[in-house]
């Protein structure tokens, strides 16, 4: 299986995943109606354009919503339980699946302000967040 | 033709069963055709007169088994449909696109199936739980299954109005109640208090352990024909009395409606309106429960209650046995068995033929005796919703 904690970028999400090579957190945002959306693809779901740029995050945004992981389904987490899944709502408006990191599961709660933090994977960084403030 | 013109033009007239729960030793293709010719026989009917099939198939198959294609089905059943088709929308969809096959007249006895070795097989529902990012993606963040893809819509409603395990207790005992009445039911003999739902181990928090529904061998199959010739066969007749659906499609981790109002809110509408009926007029109800906050939100989205009245409904109204609006009266998918849309399709047609035994419903169970039950079924997380009504005529 080889090392599973590694990114496998798709043709879809290898620019994602060239920003993150560099800590830089980016999505794509809509040339025609501005819209930035997550997860990537070719074209807008709201306007139906084709035209696209990559935009940098701030990093910045607030936990919309979140689990405790109690028990482990996959050998490689085995020995992190308890570990916290999240969405976190960027600024610029995606909802990014990803870690909570630095605090005590049950010391989150929704709605907290968190920021970026980079784990290192590979030749990868891999976007994780901590709680701000 | 408006799904009005369809009301109570067709019925469910046969349920196949097949043993359930742990059945080591058996291939999913072995559970869907018993599960298949069971429901042809109960309905009173011949192989030959069966001539639609519709077979779910998205699962990839276990134990080096070989896939359960509609075509495989259709052989080893010794059928030649007319129509035939393989659906991965699971039950919800395939009362729309069985009665659509039969009033354009294709077929007359159109056959449902669903069967899975899961138990035996070790199917967990991780890589069945599909999402935009790529599987590799999600693993980079330790996020697997539907039990934390649920339980974050949970965690949200929670932040977003008064719910949390205080309220999924009472569906958790209630259908642990329905479940000891119920011989096929997994988990019948093993009864649940309060006090058991809290030390039930937590899974991925809010979630515990029984508030997640079971993994099940076996296999449910239903025939739909037209009232007309439901007349004539052997069961009182269950006609389908309303349908609905909603497909917001978002996933849960971009959904914005994460707390609600979910497909249920637009279906469930659809649905008593082509009844024409409302709420007050349902006796009983057989909600798809893959978690019971899939429940809450169900019958809050239906509009039984505001959002965060459930746990105070739920105790004053009664879910369970004796209950004013008994819900899941087989066990459902946390106690009784796993088969998707089947599990309270099946039994809502079961409940209105007055065939349920020590779990019927009326005085046996201190209940009204039903006349229209409301069946959901719900899919991907929160991304699919239908709504049937079911009216014993
Ligand atoms: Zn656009």
């Amino acid at each position: 299986m080889g090392d599973v904690l590694v990114p496998q970028p798709t043709g879809d999400t290898r620019e994602f995943w060239e920003g993150c090579r560099e800590k830089k957190l980016r999505f794509q945002q809509c040339e025609a109606c501005g819209h930035v959306r997550w997860p990537p693809s070719n074209l807008c779901p709201v306007c139906h354009s084709f035209e696209t740029k990559w935009i940098e995050s701030s990093g910045k945004g607030k936990i919309h919503t979140f689990t405790v992981y109690h028990m482990a389904f996959h050998p490689a987490w085995k020995d992190r339980v308890p570990y916290v899944t999240a969405v976190v709502e960027l600024e610029e408006g995606p909802r990014l699946l990803t870690n909570i990191v630095g605090t005590p599961p049950e010391e989150l709660s929704c709605d907290m302000p968190v920021e970026v933090v980079w784990k290192e994977a590979g030749e990868y960084f891999v976007p994780r967040f901590r709680v701000v403030g | 033709m408006m799904l009005r013109d369809l009301k109570e033009k067709y019925a469910i007239v046969g349920v196949g069963y097949t043993p359930q729960g742990k059945v080591p030793s058996r291939t999913a293709l072995s559970f869907h055709l018993e599960a298949c010719a069971n429901a042809i026989t109960d309905a009173g009917l011949k192989k030959e007169d069966i001539d639609g099939i519709i077979c779910y198939r998205r699962f990839s198959p276990k134990l080096g088994e070989p896939e359960v294609t509609p075509y495989l089905l259709a052989q080893m059943l010794g059928i030649t449909p007319v129509y035939l088709t393989q659906e991965a929308n699971c039950a919800r969809t395939h009362l729309f696109h069985a009665m659509a096959a039969l009033e354009m007249g294709l077929c007359n006895y159109m056959l449902i199936s669903y069967a899975d070795n899961a138990v035996s097989g070790g199917r967990l529902f991780i890589e069945e739980d599909t999402h935009g990012e790529p599987p590799g993606d999600l693993l980079l963040y330790g996020q697997m299954g539907f039990t934390a893809d649920y339980a974050m819509a949970a965690w949200r409603a929670m932040a977003t109005f008064k719910t949390g395990p205080e309220t999924w207790k009472e569906i958790a005992v209630a259908q642990r109640k329905w479940a000891a009445l119920n011989p096929r039911a997994a988990l019948g003999k093993k009864p649940l208090t309060y006090k058991d739902y809290y030390s039930s181990p937590m899974v991925t928090e809010p979630f515990r352990l029984c508030d997640a529904c079971l993994i099940s061998d076996g296999g449910r199959a239903v025939v739909v024909t037209s009232v007309e010739r439901a007349r004539d066969l052997k069961h009182p007749v269950v006609a389908i009395m309303g349908l609905g659906m909603a497909h917001p499609s978002y996933d849960v981790h971009q959904s914005p409606y994460l707390a609600g109002p979910t497909g249920a809110k637009e279906a469930g509408k659809q649905a008593l309106d082509m009844a024409g009926i409302s709420l007050e007029d349902i006796d009983a109800c057989q909600i798809y429960d893959c978690f019971t906050y899939t429940v809450e939100i169900t019958l809050q989205d239906y509009g039984f209650f505001g959002p965060g009245e459930g746990g105070d409904w739920m105790r004053e109204v009664g879910i369970g046995p004796g209950g004013k609006m008994p819900v899941n009266t087989s066990g459902g998918l946390l106690a009784e068995a796993y088969f998707m849309g089947l599990t309270p399709l099946a039994e809502g047609v079961m409940q209105l033929m007055g065939r349920c035994q020590d779990r019927q419903l009326g005085p046996k169970t201190g209940t009204k005796e039903p006349e229209i039950i409301l069946v959901s079924d719900n899919g991907g997380v929160f991304q699919s919703h239908c709504c049937t009504i079911l009216r014993r005529l």
